[in-house]
């Protein structure tokens, strides 16, 4: 299906619906090609059919245009849930991070298990981080534990303090992030799957 | 206060039957498009509904397999988007219209 716009007699009939257009482009272009696709024709077509069913002779094109989106709403608010929704089916169809932190991030006023989603995706990137800064701090970066006195999982500096009495993982530490990054990634995969299935 | 109460409560439960009522509309077998099924609501029920609501219920009723719906080109070159509803989405509007008149027999006997 290829979107073609409504043909208008008035200028400004036009301007207002090319901006509703592109109002509706970019509330969708988080999405996939074909989903935008697929709901910027779904609009247009609910533009297109109110504008032919409110033929009324005593008022004009404009007039007419502002009744139809004023009663279809802002796409900003009423597209976000359909956003929200289709990000997610595509982001559980695909294994991309970053497109499932995003789905997360969007459907997080959609129920509290996606804020431990969320956590869940904080913890990730949090692991990917520690590696980064082991890396470029290999001596205050680690995992530092004394029973009863210190546990710390990240960055730890005291100048009084011999690291190496504390750090417990040494060369293991960034095969241990990457192995919970993992771990964390599957987990959060799977659950979202399962919530998915389970609806 | 009350009023304000009241008004929040209707549109809670306009927002919580639109899915009753869109499959209600469908269950007669019929063929709609987004604004022809808007229409059909306001005509049978007089509910006036926030026409961009309906976008993201039909995207849920379609994963639930509810409904399945194909585009369908036109002479204006401006393609509708049709809605039909499943076997699933009648066995389910039964299931609901049957909840429905038991609540209401519930209310009306309080």
């Amino acid at each position: 299906m290829i979107f073609k716009e409504i043909d208008f007699k008035e200028n400004n009939s036009k301007r207002i619906y090319q901006d509703y257009v592109l109002r509706v482009k970019k509330a969708t272009k988080i999405l996939s090609k074909q989903n935008q696709q697929e709901i910027l024709l779904e609009i247009n077509s609910h533009i297109y059919e109110s504008l032919n069913h409110t033929l009324e002779n005593s008022k004009g094109e404009v007039e007419r245009l502002l009744d139809s989106l004023e009663k279809l709403g802002l796409p900003e608010i009423f597209l976000k849930p359909l956003v929200a929704e289709k990000k997610m089916d595509e982001a559980t169809r695909t294994f991309n991070p970053v497109m499932v932190a995003k789905a997360v991030a969007l459907n997080i006023g959609n129920g509290i298990s996606y804020v431990f989603f969320a956590i869940f995706y904080l913890l990730l990137f949090g692991f990917i981080f520690l590696i980064v800064s082991k890396i470029a701090d290999p001596e205050n970066v680690g995992f530092f534990y004394r029973s009863g006195k210190i546990f710390i999982l990240g960055y730890y500096r005291d100048k009084e303090v011999n690291h190496n009495d504390y750090e417990q993982l040494g060369n293991w530490f960034i095969p241990l992030m990457l192995v919970l990054t993992l771990l964390f990634y599957i987990l959060i995969t799977v659950l979202l799957r399962v919530k998915k299935s389970l609806k | 206060m009350e009023e304000n109460f009241t008004i929040k409560w209707i549109s809670q439960l306009k927002k919580g039957t639109l899915s009753f009522l869109v499959l209600s509309v469908l269950r007669d077998g019929k063929e709609y498009y987004g604004y022809d099924l808007i229409n059909a609501i306001k005509n049978k029920t007089s509910i006036d509904i926030a026409e961009g609501t309906l976008y993201p219920l039909m995207n849920r009723l379609k994963k639930e397999n509810l409904v399945i719906s194909k585009w369908v080109e036109q002479e204006s070159g401006i393609p509708r988007k049709y809605y039909t509803i499943t076997a699933l989405g009648k066995t389910t509007t039964a299931e609901m219209k049957n909840y429905w008149d038991n609540l209401n027999t519930t209310i009306h006997s309080i």
